[in-house]
């Protein structure tokens, strides 16, 4: 038999198997995990992380439930996606539970402590997640987290690519202590008020750019508050928070030329009224248009 | 051709095919990127429906809790959430967490729909 004949039969078997194992009888998957989701399905995920969250305020099974969905900055996945559902008209209520958690995150601890939820008898604690998931892989948590939280649920978990069914983890016990209470975000109906309001005249910067940054009396910044920018024109509703990389408690807005605006956060209804854009003049004596930075503060 | 010729092109051939099974069920198998819930695994689902259950607990909304588990496919919500349950007894879950499960249960086997009138 000559060598060109068992070559030719050795592709075709090869091109049989293939053909079989790939098209007829290809591997199926029955246990998949959040990291092969597709991404409109990984986006309710990560919804309903941020709003069990919400609920239980339990930042470090929070961060070990979004590691399951494979992406390298859950922050910017939870902003990314705020961004989204602000931009397809969800309500502020249905957006709010992403940009807490991802200002919790950042800051690498739950602005509201943990509490017992409503209609449980016993305190909630932290569960060992790793009874949850069957592939439980040590994460580091930061040093900011809470003592309570890192004890509850020190193994946390990371994705898995493979397939195989491991064996669940046994259930360590968990510790309870009362985690200390943070005032990041504000009581309800709690007034902000205008503390400065600065001219900014920067080259550099967009024109017209009204900035906000509102913080509490410990100023530290906080997100999620709504903020109103009214005109004769139009009207315009922004959050703080939205742009973490500019601070947790900022927010913008972009002013046209000789408009007049009025201003009011939300919470609190504080109004500042007869804002428009300064002219500002570069060192070449050519006009432009300014800024404002306004920082509102909780009393 | 010879009967003794054939046997050994068989013979190559399912060298060939095995070879080709090898690679197309262990070297590179298809991969799925973008699947559905449904196939998640047992353990994935129960701690989704477990997270529904929390954020139930705090909202008391079964409409966006349905929403919710709708996205594991046509299984009614009340199964599905029954299907949780029963892992989290067998799976050692804290029994905050049953409890939870068990309200999340109760409401789904409550849970009415509201009617869409026509126009």
């Amino acid at each position: 038999m000559k060598i060109i004949h068992i070559l030719l039969a050795l592709l075709a078997g090869l091109g049989l198997g293939l053909a079989y194992s790939w098209g007829l009888a290809p591997v199926t998957y029955v246990d998949a995990n959040p990291a092969m989701l597709r991404s409109d399905f990984k986006d309710q995920y990560r919804l309903v992380i941020a709003v069990s969250y919400a609920s239980t305020h339990d930042l470090t099974r929070a961060r070990a439930r979004l590691e399951l969905l494979g992406n390298t900055d859950s922050i910017v996945e939870l902003n990314a996606q705020a961004q989204r559902m602000v931009g397809a008209s969800e309500s502020f209520e249905q957006v709010q539970p992403l940009t807490l958690l991802a200002a919790d995150l950042q800051q690498g601890v739950a602005s509201i402590p943990s509490t017992s939820l409503p209609f449980l008898s016993t305190p909630f604690v932290s569960i060992p997640t790793s009874k949850v998931i069957n592939t439980p892989a040590a994460v580091t948590p930061t040093e900011e987290i809470i003592t309570a939280e890192t004890q509850s649920t020190s193994d946390a978990i990371t994705p898995t690519t493979s397939f195989a069914q491991t064996a669940l983890a046994p259930v360590a016990s968990s510790t309870f202590a009362p985690r200390p209470t943070f005032t990041a975000i504000p009581a309800p109906g709690a007034p902000f008020a205008l503390v400065s309001q600065d001219a900014v005249c920067e080259p550099g910067k967009q024109n017209g750019l009204m900035q906000f940054i509102l913080i509490d009396k410990r100023s530290k910044q906080i997100a999620g508050i709504e903020i109103i920018v009214t005109s004769n024109l139009e009207e315009d509703h922004s959050f703080s928070g939205f742009k973490p990389e500019l601070g947790n408690g900022y927010a913008d807005f972009v002013m046209q030329a000789d408009t007049i605006y009025s201003v009011r956060v939300v919470e609190g209804g504080t109004s500042i009224s007869n804002i428009s854009a300064p002219t500002c003049t570069d060192p070449k004596g050519t006009s432009y248009i300014g800024g404002w930075l306004l920082t509102f503060q909780q009393p | 051709m010879t009967s003794s010729n054939w046997i050994k092109i068989i013979i190559v051939v399912m060298i060939g095919v095995s070879l080709g099974l090898l690679y197309g069920w262990v070297i590179d198998p298809i991969e799925y990127t973008d699947i559905t819930p449904n196939i998640l695994r047992e353990d994935y689902r129960a701690d989704y429906v477990l997270m529904v259950a929390e954020a139930h607990e705090n909202e008391q909304d079964a409409e966006s809790a349905t929403r919710r588990l709708a996205i594991f496919g046509s299984d009614s919500p009340a199964q599905i959430v029954a299907s949780a349950l029963e892992y989290a007894n067998k799976n050692g879950f804290s029994q905050n967490e049953i409890i939870l499960l068990q309200r999340l249960l109760t409401a789904m086997q409550t849970y009415q729909p509201q009617a869409v009138t026509a126009p």
